[in-house]
C-alpha cells in the first residue's frame, strides 16, 4: 500500500515535470511510462500479459499486478531491477520473452524497461483514457507547435503569400479553389484583419457544409445503397442532406452527437432530429435468401458498435466482439453492454431488400425545400395564412422516405462466446459504457440518449479530442495523433499532446463550435507557413509541423474544383444522388440480375455537374472518379483515407469525359475573355491555381498550345472530335481548331500538381 | 530511366511519408514491393521463404458450385434418394432459412466417370468433360469448409478472412506482399467474365483494399469499352498529343517540386509515365492477334468473344507471361436453388474449356510449375433437394460444411484428391468414410488443422505459402493492431505441397 501511494506521488512528479518543459517527454530520472514504457508493454507483452490474461497468467498491466509475489518471485521489483524476473527472462537466452515466435523486444526497448523498474516502475493510466489538461500557460495553437520546434532550435517556416494562403484556406473549408476576384481583393485589401474577413465569408458559404460533410459521411459509412447481398437502393438521403446542413448552421457538435444517436428519444423530437438518427441505420443490410434474422440482428448491432468506436472513441472494438481486449481496457462483457443500447431498435434484421425498411420518417426532398419547410413551420407557430399553409402542404406532398431509429420491442442481450450468435451465455446484459473510459453521466438513462450524454460529457476523455484531432487532420493531412482510428494503447502517441489536449478542451468551452474551432486553426501561424519542405532539417513527415500542410486533394474536390473553373457546376443542393458519366458495364458487370441498381442510367442535364457529395454512392462499386482517388466504398468506417498516387489516376485526369468536357467549355470561356495567349493562361491558372502561371509554366503551356494549334489545324476532323466530348453544347461561333488546342492546354493544367494538390 | 541517388533518395523519403513506420508491420521487402519493383528476387526468394509459385491466377466461382454434381461422386446416395437426411448426418447444422420443411435426399442425376491421376483416381461428372482431360494436374480438394452460409459473408469471408466486410482482399494482400513485376502494367489484376448466369452479386470489396492504401486494390481489366477504366485518350487526342501533353506537364510539375520541394511531386510524375505506358502495354495485353491457330484451337472459339470465361482464362495467360503475378477471374451464377437441370450444366459448360485450356497452355508453356490456378467458390450445395424433390425445378441450397475446390501448379501435389466426404457428402469424413462427427471426432473447424480438412483460412495460408509468405507474418497494423488475411486462424495443408 505503502509503495502504491509513492507510486502515485512520484507519477504527479512525473506529469508536472513534463508540463513544464512543454510538449516534450520529460527528462527526469525514468522514463515517461505513458509514452515510453506502456507502448512496449502494449505491443510486445499484452498479447499474453494484457487485460485478458488467463486466470493464472501474470498480468503486466497494472502496478499491483505486476509487483505482486508470486511464488516467491516478483516480475517487477519496484526499484530492484536485478530482483524484477521479468528483466532477467527478456534477457535469458533459453526461455526468452517474449518468445522466440512472437515479436522480439529490441535492446533500446529492453533498456527502457530496465530504466523504468530502477526508477521505481510507476505506472500511470493510458494518455488518452485520463481527462485532458489545460496547460498553465500555453493558449495559442502556436505557443504549442513553437515549444516543440524551440527544443529543436528551429524557428516556424516564412508565412505563405496571401494567394497561396486564399487558395489552401478556401480548398480546406469549402473543397473549392476560391473566387479569383475575392482573391484578388484579398491581396489588394490594406485592412490587417483582411484575411481573417476571407476566412468568415468561407466559413459562412453553403459550400463549406458540402465539402466538411464528407469527412463525416466517410466516418459513417454512408451509402445510397444497402451495401449487402444485393446491394439495394434505401433511403438515407435526407440524412445526408441533413448531415450538410447542421454543418452550415455550425449545429454544436454535442447536439449533432445526440441528435443522430438519440433524436429520437429526445422530448417531442423535431423532423431534422428525427431524420438524424439515419445514423443508426447506416449499417450495411441483407436480405439475402435464407439469411438467419438472429444471426445478422448480432452482425447489424457488431457493426454499430464497432462504427461507434473509430467514430467517436477512436478505439477499435473489434477484440472485444471475441474476448476481451488484449491492449485497451475494454472487456468482452462492456462490448456487449454497449451492443444493448443498440439491440431494441425497431428495424427487422433483414431488410426485406425495401427502399423504405421501416421504421422511416418523411422529409423534404432537397436542400431548398427543407430550408422553406423550416421556415414556413416557424411561421406556422406565430401566424399562417393559406397561401403559406398551402406551400408547406406542396412540401409535404412531395417529402420522401428516410430511414430513422426507434426503440421497438425489447431484446434480450447476453455476452456472445467468441462473438458467435449462437453461443449467448451468461445474465441478460443491461445497457452500460466503458468502465475505464468513465461512467455515464449521473441520472443519465439506460438508453441511446444515456449513450450520447456519455459521449458529450465534458469529463469524457475522448470524444472531444478525437474530433479536434480529425479537424486538425483534415486540415493539415495528418492528424496530432496520426492513428485517428485509434487512441488506444496500440495507437500512435500524439506529436503534441499537450496541444490536443488544448483544443480539446476549448472545444467543449466553445460549446462544440466546430466552425470556431476550424478558424483557430486557419488563422494560426502554424496553418499559415509556407509548405516548402525545409532543406534545414529532416522531417518528411512534417511530425513538427514546422512547414505548412501539403497534400494531394481527395477526389470530390478534385472533381467539383474542375466542375467550377468550367463555369459548369450546378450549385442546386441535396435531394436524390446523382449520376454523373460513368463507363457503361460497371454495374452490370457485378450487380444481381434482381438488384435493382444492375443498372447505371447517368442523369441528363446539368444534374451531372453537381458536387460529388451527391454523387450516387453504391457501395458495392461506388463511383470510379472517387474509388481512383482513394474514396472508401463506405461499408465501413473510415476516418482517414489513403492518398495513393497511380497510373490509373494520370488516365482518370486526362480522359475521364467530365474533365474533358469541363476543360473544353473552360478553353471557350478563356478565348472569349482574354484577347491574347498569355492572357488566356493566366486566367486558366487563375481561376485553378489563384495565381498567374510562372515563366516555366508559361512556356510550358504556349508549347503545347503551339503543338496543339498545328495538329488541328491540319485536321478539323480530329479537332470536332475532341470538341464532341461530354453533352455540353460547344460554342459554333469558335473557331474548332483553336478550341480544341486550348482544351488540350486546359486538360493539362487541370491535371497538373499545382491544380490537384493543397500547399 | 536511368539511375539518379537523388532522386532515389527523394523516393525513399515519399515511402516514408506514404507509409509511416509505425503502419507498416513489414520491412524492406514490401516496401520494395510497394515501390513497383519486386520482392520477389529472380532466385525465387519469397517475401519469407523460398515461394514455389511466382503468381496467382485465382478462378473464383461466386454462388457456390455443386460439388455434389461436379466433383463429390456418392453412388450410395442413391440409396436415399428420396428419403429424409439422417438426423445424425446432419448433426445440428445450421441451415439457411430456404431450407424447409424435410430434407429429401438428392443424387446426383449426372454420370461420373474415374479418371486416372497420379493417385487413387477422380471422378469427375459429364458436366465436365474437357476439365476430365487435365486431371493429371489438379490437385482436387473434396473437404474445404466454412462457417458463413450465406453469399455475401461466405463470398466476403473467402476473399477476405472476416465475414464483415472492411478487410483487404486476398489479392490485395498479395500486391502488398509481392509487389509488381511489370512495370507497364498493374500487379493485380481483376476480370469478371459474362456468363450464362447473373444470379449472384460481385462486390468491390472482393479486390479492395480495405483499410490498405487503396493502391492495393485490383485493376479490373474489362470485356467491354476500355480494357482499363479510362485507359483511351478522348476522341480527337492521338498518341503524340498525349504525349506532347506530358512532357508540357513534367515541366510543371517539375517546377512545382522545385517550389516546394515535395518529394511525392516525382513520384506522381513516375505514375504518369506508367499510365503513358500502359496505354501501350494493354491493347498489346489484348491485341489476341499474334495468338496461334493451335491457341484457338484449345481455348476454342468462344475465346474470341470479349468477357467469356474463355477470353479471360486467355487474358490471365497473357497476364502471367508478362509478368502480371497476382490475377483473378470471378465467374457467376452458381447459385442453383432451383433450375438446377438448366443451369447448372450451362455453367459448367461456360468455365470448363477455358479451366482445361488455361492448365494446358500454361503446360505447355513451362509456366504451370511457378503459377499457381486455384478453382472454387465461397461454399457447395447440400445433399439435399431444394424445392420438391426430384421436380423439374429442384435445386440445392448453399452447405459450408464440405465443398471441393482445386488447385493446380505452383509447388501443389499433381493429380491427387484431398480430403473425403461421408456417404452423403455431407460431412468431412475419415479415410474410411466415416464423418468427423462429435463425439467420436471433433467436427473440423478453423481454430484447428484437422488432417484431411482444409479451413478457407487454411487454404488462403496455403496460397500465401506458395507465394513464399507466412501468413502469420504478412501483417498490416490498422486500429492498432496486426491483421493478417488470416485473422488468427489458418495453417498451410503440408499434405497439400509438393
Amino acid at each position: 500500500m505503502a509503495a502504491r501511494q509513492f507510486s502515485s506521488i512520484l507519477l504527479i512528479f512525473s506529469l508536472i515535470a513534463s508540463f513544464a518543459s512543454g510538449d516534450q517527454p520529460s527528462s527526469g530520472q525514468g522514463p515517461d511510462f505513458a509514452r515510453e514504457v506502456l507502448p512496449i508493454l502494449s505491443d510486445k507483452c499484452f498479447a499474453c500479459h494484457g487485460p485478458d490474461a488467463k486466470e493464472k497468467e501474470l498480468k503486466l498491466t497494472s502496478y499491483e499486478e505486476a509487483t505482486q509475489l508470486r511464488n516467491g518471485i516478483r516480475a517487477i521489483d519496484p526499484g530492484r531491477p536485478d530482483h524484477s524476473e521479468l528483466l532477467f527472462r527478456i534477457t535469458d537466452e533459453d526461455d526468452p520473452m517474449p518468445p522466440t515466435k512472437a515479436k522480439p523486444l529490441s535492446p533500446a526497448e529492453a533498456d527502457v524497461l530496465k530504466r523504468w523498474i530502477e526508477s521505481g516502475a510507476t505506472y500511470a493510466r493510458h494518455w488518452a483514457f485520463e481527462k485532458p489538461q489545460r496547460h498553465p500557460d500555453m493558449n495559442r495553437i502556436d505557443d504549442f507547435i513553437a515549444a516543440q520546434l524551440d527544443t529543436q532550435n528551429l524557428a516556424f517556416a516564412p508565412e505563405a503569400d496571401l494567394r497561396t494562403l486564399a487558395r489552401r484556406s478556401a480548398l480546406v473549408l469549402t473543397g473549392l479553389p476560391p473566387n479569383p476576384n475575392e482573391v484578388a481583393e484579398l491581396v489588394s485589401s490594406e485592412d490587417p484583419r483582411a484575411f481573417e474577413a476571407f476566412v468568415d465569408r468561407l466559413l459562412a458559404s453553403e459550400r463549406y457544409g458540402e465539402h466538411r460533410a464528407r469527412y463525416w459521411l466517410d466516418a459513417v459509412r454512408y451509402g445510397d445503397t444497402a451495401g449487402l447481398a444485393r446491394d439495394v437502393r434505401r433511403g438515407l438521403y435526407p440524412y445526408r442532406d441533413w448531415v450538410i446542413q447542421a454543418l452550415n448552421n455550425n449545429l454544436p457538435m454535442d447536439q449533432f452527437i445526440t441528435w443522430q444517436l438519440a433524436g429520437d428519444l429526445l422530448p417531442n423530437p423535431s423532423l431534422e432530429q428525427t431524420v438524424a438518427t439515419g445514423y443508426v441505420r447506416l449499417n450495411p443490410t441483407t436480405n439475402e435468401g435464407g439469411t438467419i434474422p438472429a444471426e445478422f440482428q448480432a452482425k447489424n448491432n457488431f457493426d454499430r458498435v464497432e462504427n461507434l468506436g473509430t467514430t467517436f472513441l477512436g478505439l477499435s472494438m473489434l477484440c472485444a466482439r471475441c474476448h476481451t481486449h488484449k491492449y485497451d481496457p475494454v472487456t468482452h462483457q462492456e462490448y456487449f453492454e454497449l451492443l444493448a443500447f443498440f439491440n431494441n431498435t425497431a428495424e427487422a434484421p433483414k431488410d426485406g431488400y425495401k427502399y423504405d425498411h421501416p421504421p422511416v420518417a418523411k422529409a423534404p426532398r432537397d436542400i431548398a425545400d427543407w430550408k422553406r419547410y423550416k421556415q414556413l413551420k416557424a411561421f406556422e407557430i406565430a401566424s399562417f395564412n393559406s397561401e403559406l399553409a398551402c406551400e408547406l402542404d406542396e412540401i409535404e406532398s412531395r417529402m420522401t422516405v428516410t430511414l430513422v431509429a426507434k426503440e421497438g420491442k425489447p431484446r434480450d442481450t447476453f455476452l456472445l462466446e467468441r462473438g458467435d450468435y449462437l453461443s449467448p451465455v451468461g445474465p441478460v446484459l443491461k445497457p452500460g459504457v466503458i468502465a475505464a473510459v468513465g461512467p455515464m453521466p449521473e441520472g443519465a438513462p439506460r438508453n441511446r440518449l444515456g449513450l450520447s450524454q456519455w459521449l458529450t460529457s465534458p469529463e469524457h476523455p475522448l470524444v472531444a479530442r478525437v474530433l479536434v484531432n480529425r479537424l486538425w487532420q483534415q486540415v493539415f493531412g495528418v492528424g496530432i495523433v496520426r492513428t485517428p482510428e485509434e487512441f488506444g494503447l496500440q495507437g500512435e502517441h500524439p506529436t503534441h499532446p499537450h496541444l490536443l489536449d488544448f483544443l480539446a478542451l476549448e472545444f467543449v468551452a466553445s460549446g462544440w463550435d466546430q466552425k470556431a474551432m476550424l478558424k483557430r486553426i486557419v488563422l494560426s501561424r502554424t496553418f499559415r507557413q509556407s509548405s516548402y519542405h525545409r532543406t534545414d532539417f529532416d522531417d518528411p513527415e512534417n511530425r513538427l509541423f514546422a512547414r505548412g500542410p501539403s497534400f494531394r486533394l481527395d477526389a470530390e474536390v478534385i472533381r467539383d474544383a474542375t466542375l467550377q473553373a468550367s463555369g459548369l457546376l450546378d450549385p442546386t443542393m441535396g435531394g436524390e444522388g446523382v449520376k454523373p458519366y460513368q463507363p457503361a458495364g460497371l454495374w452490370k458487370s457485378i450487380g444481381h440480375r434482381k438488384s435493382n441498381t444492375r443498372i447505371y442510367v447517368p442523369d441528363k442535364g446539368t444534374k451531372v455537374y453537381r458536387r460529388s457529395v451527391y454523387v450516387y454512392w453504391k457501395r458495392a462499386s461506388p463511383h470510379p472518379m472517387m474509388t481512383i482517388f482513394d474514396a472508401p466504398n463506405r461499408e465501413s468506417a473510415c476516418v482517414g483515407r489513403s492518398r495513393t498516387d497511380t497510373p490509373l489516376q494520370s488516365l482518370a485526369l486526362l480522359n475521364e469525359t467530365m474533365r474533358v468536357e469541363s476543360a473544353r467549355k473552360l478553353a471557350e470561356s478563356i478565348i472569349l475573355e482574354e484577347g491574347i495567349d498569355e492572357s488566356r493562361i493566366h486566367r486558366l491558372f487563375e481561376l485553378q491555381v489563384s495565381r498567374h502561371a510562372s515563366p516555366t509554366e508559361l512556356a510550358a503551356c504556349l508549347s503545347l498550345l503551339e503543338q496543339m494549334r498545328s495538329e488541328y489545324a491540319r485536321d478539323e476532323e480530329l479537332a470536332t472530335a475532341l470538341l464532341e466530348t461530354g453533352h455540353a453544347p460547344r460554342n459554333e461561333q469558335l473557331d474548332p481548331g483553336e478550341v480544341a488546342a486550348w482544351t488540350q492546354v486546359v486538360t493539362t493544367v487541370m491535371a497538373s500538381d499545382p491544380a490537384i494538390l493543397l500547399y | 530511366m536511368e539511375a539518379d541517388p537523388q532522386r532515389d533518395h527523394e523516393l525513399m523519403l515519399t515511402r516514408r511519408q506514404l507509409f509511416g513506420r509505425t503502419r507498416l508491420g513489414l520491412g524492406t521487402a514490401a516496401l520494395a514491393g510497394l515501390s513497383g519493383s519486386s520482392a520477389f528476387a529472380n532466385d525465387g526468394v519469397g517475401l519469407h521463404h523460398r515461394a514455389r509459385a511466382k503468381r496467382v491466377i485465382y478462378l473464383f466461382m461466386a454462388g457456390g458450385p455443386s460439388q455434389h454434381d461436379m466433383w463429390d461422386y456418392k453412388p450410395k446416395m442413391a440409396d436415399l434418394a428420396g428419403k429424409e437426411l439422417p438426423s445424425h448426418i446432419r448433426d445440428g447444422q445450421r441451415v439457411t432459412g430456404m431450407s424447409k420443411g424435410k430434407l429429401m435426399v438428392m443424387p446426383s442425376e449426372y454420370s461420373f466417370s474415374k479418371f486416372e491421376n497420379h493417385d487413387r483416381g477422380v471422378w469427375v461428372s459429364e458436366l465436365l468433360p474437357h476439365t476430365a482431360k487435365v486431371v493429371k494436374d489438379l490437385c482436387v480438394i473434396h473437404s474445404v469448409h466454412t462457417e458463413a452460409i450465406n453469399h455475401d459473408p461466405g463470398i466476403t469471408y473467402i476473399q477476405t478472412g472476416s465475414q464483415i466486410p472492411g478487410r483487404p482482399s486476398l489479392g490485395a494482400w498479395l500486391s502488398y506482399g509481392l509487389g509488381s513485376e511489370n512495370s507497364d502494367l498493374p500487379g493485380y489484376v481483376v476480370m469478371h467474365s459474362m456468363g450464362s448466369q447473373q444470379g449472384t452479386s460481385l462486390f468491390g470489396r472482393l479486390w479492395g483494399s480495405g483499410f490498405m492504401p487503396s493502391n492495393h486494390q485490383g485493376v479490373v481489366l474489362r470485356g467491354d469499352g476500355d480494357a482499363v477504366l479510362y485507359l483511351k485518350n478522348p476522341k480527337g487526342v492521338l498518341r503524340h498529343h498525349r504525349r506532347a501533353q506530358l512532357d508540357a506537364l513534367a515541366s510543371i510539375n517539375q517546377a512545382h517540386h522545385r517550389a516546394f520541394g515535395d518529394p511525392r511531386v516525382l513520384a506522381r510524375l513516375e505514375q504518369h509515365e506508367m499510365a503513358y505506358r500502359m496505354q501501350a502495354a494493354v491493347p498489346e495485353l489484348m491485341d489476341l492477334s499474334q495468338e496461334s491457330e493451335s491457341t484457338w484451337k484449345l481455348y476454342g472459339e468462344k475465346a474470341k468473344v470479349p468477357g467469356s470465361f474463355e477470353a479471360c482464362c486467355l487474358n490471365a495467360r497473357r497476364l502471367a507471361e508478362r509478368g502480371v503475378r497476382n490475377i483473378q477471374v470471378f465467374h457467376r451464377g452458381w447459385d442453383q436453388h432451383s433450375n438446377l437441370r438448366k443451369e447448372l450444366p450451362a455453367q459448367c459448360e461456360d468455365i470448363d474449356r477455358g479451366c482445361m485450356a488455361l492448365i494446358t497452355d500454361l503446360k505447355q508453356r513451362g509456366m504451370l510449375e511457378d503459377t499457381l490456378v486455384v478453382w472454387g467458390g465461397e461454399f457447395g450445395r447440400t445433399a439435399y433437394s431444394q424445392g420438391k424433390f426430384g421436380s423439374e425445378n429442384y435445386g440445392r441450397d448453399h452447405h459450408p460444411r464440405c465443398f471441393t475446390m482445386w488447385m493446380a501448379g505452383g509447388g501443389v501435389k499433381r493429380g491427387i484428391t484431398y480430403g473425403q466426404t461421408d456417404d452423403v457428402g455431407y460431412n468431412i469424413a475419415d479415410e474410411d468414410g466415416n464423418p468427423l462427427l462429435p463425439p467420436q471426432h471433433r467436427r473440423p473447424d478453423k481454430h484447428h488443422l484437422t488432417p484431411g480438412a482444409v479451413h478457407i483460412h487454411d487454404l488462403n495460408a496455403t496460397i500465401l505459402h506458395l507465394l513464399g509468405i507466412d501468413h502469420t507474418r504478412l501483417t498490416y497494423r490498422y486500429q492498432g493492431r496486426d491483421f493478417r488475411l488470416t485473422d488468427v486462424h489458418g495453417h498451410v495443408v503440408r499434405d497439400l505441397l509438393i
